[in-house]
This record gives C-alpha cells, structure tokens and sequence, in this order.
C-alpha cells in the first residue's frame, strides 16, 4: 500500500521526478567511476601476471615491480625441483629494448619477455596458439595494445629491436598496463639473441607450480628456507597483496579516489535530500490529510522511505548501463584493467540504498511534525 | 583629458546603473537571509573546492613530469627527433650540438645527459637496488635551475661525487644522512642533497657532472667507450635575438634527426602526453570533469530551491512592470555573487589542503594562478549555467497566480 502510493506520487509529477532521477543517476555513476579507478588503478600491476600459470613466484630479492624486476641464477629454480611439493619450473626473462620502426625510423622502448615454449606458461589464448611460430629465429609476437605510434603491426613486418632484425609473427591481446606504451612476447632463446649481454642462466622471474593438493604456503615456508637471499618467494596471493599496495602507494589512488568514493555519496546524499524534502514539502497537506484521517507515521514513513528507494533503483538501471560504457571507453583509452564485476554492482546498489534510505529517515522528521491542524 | 574622458564614461555607466536598478536588488536578495547565505555558498564553495582538488591530482600527476625540464636554464631545448617522452633515453650526437652552437643569435649551447635504466641506486640502510634517474652535465656549463646544485658545482667536479634528490621515495633511504653511497655498483660520495622529487614512473633523482657519468654510467657506441651522447641541448639566446628567429635559423642549420623546440614547447609536449597517454592521465581528467558535473548539479539545486523561494517577490515585480529582461539580469548577478562567496572560503581552504596533501601526493600540489583563474571561471560558468536552467521559473511566473 505505502510503495503503491509512493509510485503514484512518482507518477504524479513526471517531469520533477525525473530530474531526480538525473541527480542521482550522475551520483550513482559517480560512485561507480570512482571505485572503477581505485580498484583498477592497483590492478593493473597484475595484468601480465594473472597470465602466467603458477602457484609460487621466486623473483630477485631486489625485485621492485615488473619492469624493475632485477634477475637472479637459474639454478634457484633447479633447486626448488628438489622440494618435493614441487611439481614444476619455469623461467621468464624480460627487459626493455628500443623498438625502431623500419618504415619511418623512428625509436620507441618496448618491454620484451620471453618464456620457455615447451613450458605451459603463459595461458593468454592468443600466445598459446601462435607458440610455435616463435620457434623460428628472431620472431616476436606483438601486444595489440601497443600504440599506433610504434607503426604498423601486422604479421610479417620486419622491425628491428636493440638492433637486431626481428619479425612480428602475430599479434596478442593482454595490454601493456604500467610496462610502458609497447610489448611483445618471445621465446627464451630469442630473448638471449635480442639481448646479447643477457644469458639464460640468469632469469627475471620463476614461476613454480605445485603438485595437486600441496598448500603454496608452506612449500613456500621450505623454499625460503632453503633458497639463499638473494631470492625472493611470493605466493600468488602474496604478490597479488604486494603489487595491489605497491601501486596503490606509488599512484595515490588510495587519496585520490578514495577521496572522489565519499565525495560522491555525499553529493548523492545531498542531492537525495534537496529532492526529497522538497517534495515533501509540497505535499505538506496531503501527508497532513492522511494523518488527520487516521494514517500513522509509521505508513507515512514507509511512504517516504519507498519514494527514496523507488527512485535510486530507477536511476540505478542507467547508470550501470552508463558505467559499463565508460569502463570500456577508459579500458582502451587508459590500457588499464577497469571492468565491470558483479562485486562492484552488489556494492554500488548497497550504497545507493543505503544512502536513499538514510536520506529518507533524515527528510522524513517534516513529515512527523506536521500537525493536521495546520491544514485548515 | 583622459582623466577626463574616463570619468565621463563612468557617468554614463553610473546613469545606466541607476536607470535599471534604482535597487541593487541582487545584492539585498543575497544578503535578505543570512542563514541561507551561509547554506547556498557553502554548497557552491564545496563544489567549487570539488574541482579545485580534482584538477589540482591531475595538475600535481602531470607537474611531476615536468619538475626538471622546467628548471632547465635555457630558451631553446634540442632534442632527437625520436624522443617522445623526456625520461626515455633518445640521445643525438654530440657533434650536432656544436654545430648548434655556431648558429647565429646562439649564445650558448650545453648538453645534458641523462640515464633510466643503468643508474641503479643502493638503499644505504637495507642494501636493496632501485633505478633512479641520472642527469648529468659539465660543471663549467651548467644547465639546471636548482639552487643547491648551482652552490655545489666545485663538489660536483670532484671524483664519484654526486648530489642526490632528497625528496626522493622513502624507498630510497635515509638519503640526507648518506655521505658514502653505491650506484650501479661503484661506490660514490654524496657530496649533498637538493630539492626536486619523484614522479609516477621514477623514485628519485641524481645530478652529477659529466665526467663521473661517463665514468660510472659509460659513454656511448657499441662499446661505450666514446664520450656520451647528448640527451638534450639546451641553449641560450644572445641578447637582442628573438627566440623564434633563432629557433627558425637553429631548424635550418640542424638536421632533421633533431627537433629544435621552445623550453615551452617542450614542456607542452610532455604535459599532453602525459594527459593523454600515459596509464593514469585519463583518469585523472576524468576525475575532473566529474568534479565540473557535480558542481553544476549542486548549483543548479541551490539557485532552483533559491528562486522557487522568491518567486512571489519576482512575481510581484514583473505585475510592477519589470521586463524579463531586468529579472534575468537579477538572476545572473546573484549567481554571479554566489559564484564569488563560495569560492573566496574554498579558494583559502584549499591552500591548507593542498599544502597538507601534497607531501602525502606523488605530485606537487599547488594551487598556481593559472588553476584559480581556472577554477574561478569554472565556478562562474557553473553558477551562471545553473541560473539560466532555473531561470525558466521566474520567466514563466504569473504575477495571477501569486495572490
């Protein structure tokens, strides 16, 4: 009865509540944005990674990020074989070299990795499918995500990197996130040829996968007791935790958007609270008549408190559907993981609900003062 | 006569004034209801402090990756035409530069080397390595603007002797309590600090002169063994040259392997790449624009409620016989001084703001000029675009209906 009549009230007036539904629309959407760029930003440090098929990481004890990634001696991975959990190794070496564009000569850094093909690795599809055509000499597969201004990237070109002739065998979707504007992907024994003063025998990062039902923790309790220090051991959900809190501080985002997160419900709270109160306020005598005929506070409540939700559930629809727009928008422009996940969906619609109600509850008190008496 | 022509003007403007506003009407409305005042600027001050403090991220992201090429003490910068970003290493050959410096109106011509990825500094406390970025030039030829480094020159000419950022990361070390140090493996001495900072993609800086760099950083060519490249040429105009002739003359004389370009054109080019394609700078805009949206939504909220308020008092005017036209301009200078008495209190809270998040920040936050003009006009637009939507109010008010 009470949600009935609050629609009728929305009905009722069009055109004033429509641009309710406008107000809040832009503060749901908002809100949405920002928790996009406070939780992608973070991520994006794990981009290459969520690729990679392993359990346990051992990097450099210097290890700073990816692209400062240091590197270490392989027999570190030989000696982790030697843990019985262990049920495989696998080598990744990367560096940054100068891509230059053969067409018009110009130069640009690229960030280079290169894996062991037999190893199943990388499960990005794109990689695993065009995997042996790497097998051939001074072969790279390139990012998609790489900027035009690297120049054409079709198969078959020819480009040099760190001076060598290097042919693009295909083309792979990942995104380049913080590595820089371009990437591509090859095999260890290209790597070497592209990087002369590199050796095989010192890797950048060593990704170990456990046997079925081992716990990562506490293989990698005994691999940091057995390895020297000059190695690092992260388990997949320690690196995810690092990475999150090195970017999150290197960045800001924290402040920055964190900071545009309770800006935002605030504003939707105010806006919420205009919209409300002033549409109670019109209606002064009708909530006046409703008590004078025998309506308790508590229906006139439940009125109001359908009224706020009605109208953040319907702006709610288009702002998702706005919000999705964006990320996609944002996702190609900024080459940043931000996507849509129904997490975010169920936190957003708890926030705006919460908060129509909260601003129900605060707007409502008018509503319990109004005397009928008033009226005549 | 001047003196004389001007206050004849303003008579005629004072004349003017008077004939359409016996009564500074916009002005008494602001001032009728104290309290409400206080409520209505309060709200525009917090949407005006709202953009102030997102354009002031993305200002302070962007400032980051300009803190050294603007302390570049020179009118013309030349770089390698391959050069997209500053901090990545594109050099070109010394021999150009000195071509460079024969060009006429060229007063003088000095190189500035830099390196990224080699330049790898020990933490002295806990022994981990993190890449910094190295500049480096002739102490006779200094280039940099930054004082400690131009009172440190006879240090820097010294052995393995270098100055370092001391607003560098924390990751870095206690850097201020450093004297001996180690760089890409070689010891070092810290002869001293100076004040610069980190950016997004670097944690901190080191300046030291050019010999040291070629000695601990290497030179150029296959073997490094030749005398470093130079990362940029920055150049002096004589005086009595004008800086565009000398940069038209410094393209004709250079080939096209460099790009002679303004200190500020140089300075424009990295800011919008920075804006635009790197990871973060779209979010950032983003993150203003949403501010711009926000502002407008609660302006647009403040003058409607303000208005629907007073609507019998212009009700009342328009039966008196006052056009539209005098209401809107009642309407427009009342936003107008709402604008001004919410931005004055958000401009000064802002300054605390900004001085308090800057050392927590990646960038500098400074509220310059050029963002409070900025964000004034903003708040102005803001205020007068929401006017003019709630101003359909008062235009279609029927004097009829209020009584």
């Amino acid at each position: 009865m009470s949600t009935l009549l609050a629609w009728r009230i929305l009905l009722h007036e069009k055109g004033r509540n429509a641009l309710a539904v406008a107000g809040i629309f832009i503060a749901i959407l908002m809100i949405f944005l920002q928790l996009g760029f406070y939780a992608s930003v973070p991520r994006a440090g794990m981009l290459v990674y969520n690729q990679l098929a392993f359990d346990i990481m051992l990097t450099s004890s210097d290890y700073v990020f990816q692209e400062q990634s240091y590197d270490f001696p392989r027999q570190r991975l030989d000696q982790a074989l030697s843990i019985p959990d262990v049920a495989n190794v696998s080598p990744m070496y990367q560096g940054e070299a100068q891509w230059l564009n053969t067409t018009d000569r110009l130069r640009r850094d690229v960030f280079v990795m290169g894996f062991r093909l037999e190893d199943d690795s990388v499960s990005v599809p794109d990689i695993r499918r065009q995997r042996s055509l790497l097998r051939r000499n001074d072969t790279v597969l390139v990012d998609s995500m790489t900027l035009p201004m690297y120049g054409p990237q079709v198969r078959g070109h020819v480009v040099e990197i760190a001076d060598r002739a290097v042919e693009i065998a295909g083309t792979y979707l990942l995104g380049t996130g913080f590595l820089g504007l371009g990437a591509v992907v090859t095999s260890d024994l290209n790597f070497v040829r592209i990087f002369p003063r590199r050796s095989l025998d010192n890797v950048n990062l060593g990704l170990v996968t456990l046997k079925d039902g081992s716990d990562p923790g506490l293989a990698a309790t005994r691999l940091r007791s057995l390895l020297p220090p000059d190695t690092r051991v992260f388990t997949r959900a320690e690196l995810d935790a690092y990475e999150e809190t090195f970017w999150r501080k290197r960045t800001s985002t924290g402040l920055v958007f964190g900071f545009g997160v309770i800006v935002s419900i605030v504003v939707g709270m105010v806006i919420l609270y205009q919209t409300l109160a002033t549409q109670i306020i019109r209606h002064l005598p009708q909530y006046a008549t409703f008590k004078a005929i025998g309506y308790t506070d508590g229906f006139l409540q439940r009125v109001v408190l359908s009224l706020a939700l009605i109208t953040a559930g319907i702006a709610f629809v288009p702002a998702l559907a706005t919000a999705v727009m964006a990320y996609d928008k944002l996702r190609t422009l900024a080459r940043l993981p931000i996507e849509m996940t129904p997490a975010r969906v169920a936190v957003v619609l708890v926030i705006a609900l919460t908060m129509s109600g909260a601003t129900a509850l605060l707007a409502v008190s008018k509503v319990r003062r109004v005397d009928p008496a008033d009226l005549f | 006569m001047i003196l004389h022509r001007g206050i004849a003007a303003l008579r005629v403007l004072n004349a003017r004034g008077l004939r359409l506003s016996p009564v500074p009407l916009a002005w008494r409305n602001l001032l009728s209801d104290r309290r409400r005042l206080a409520r209505s600027s309060a709200g525009i001050g917090f949407a005006a402090l709202l953009m102030m403090v997102e354009l002031g991220f993305r200002n302070g992201y962007i400032e980051s990756m300009l803190l050294v090429m603007r302390r570049l003490d020179g009118d013309i910068m030349l770089v390698s035409s391959q050069k997209y970003q500053f901090e990545r290493v594109a050099p070109f050959s010394r021999r150009q530069l000195y071509e460079a410096s024969g060009v006429r109106g060229v007063a003088s011509a000095r190189p500035l080397y830099l390196e990224r990825t080699a330049s790898i500094w020990r933490n002295p406390q806990n022994g981990r390595h993190f890449a910094v970025l190295t500049f480096a030039f002739d102490p006779d030829q200094p280039v940099l603007l930054i004082p400690e480094v131009q009172a440190m020159l006879p240090e820097l000419r010294q052995q393995d002797t270098i100055l370092m950022d001391r607003r560098a990361r924390s990751v870095l070390g206690d850097v201020a309590a450093t004297t001996d140090g180690e760089l890409s493996g070689k010891h070092i001495k810290v002869a001293g600090t100076f004040w610069l900072g980190p950016n997004f993609f670097n944690d901190g800086n080191i300046v030291m002169s050019d010999r040291n760099f070629f000695k601990l950083l290497g030179g150029s060519g296959r073997d490094r063994t030749d005398l470093p490249d130079v990362e940029v040429g920055v150049v002096k105009v004589q005086p009595g040259f004008a800086v565009a002739e000398v940069q038209r003359a410094l393209r004709a004389a250079m080939p096209p392997n460099v790009a002679v370009l303004t200190k500020q054109q140089l300075i424009d080019q990295e800011a919008s790449l920075h804006a635009k394609l790197s990871p973060v700078g779209p979010i950032f805009t983003a993150g203003a624009l949403v501010g711009f949206a926000v502002g407008i939504l609660i302006s647009y909220q403040i003058l409607f409620s303000e208005l629907s308020d007073q609507l019998a008092q212009y009700a009342t005017l328009k039966a008196m016989g006052y056009g539209n036209g005098y209401l809107v301009g009642v309407v427009l200078r009342q936003a107008a001084f709402y604008a001004f008495a919410g931005y004055l209190p958000a401009w000064a809270l802002c300054i605390g703001l900004f001085r308090y998040i800057s050392d927590i920040m990646v960038g500098p936050m400074q509220l310059t000029l050029a963002l409070t003009a900025q964000t004034l006009l903003l708040t102005l637009a803001m205020c007068m675009f929401a006017a003019l939507l709630a101003l359909r109010r008062v235009i279609t008010a029927d004097p009829a209906e209020v009584f």
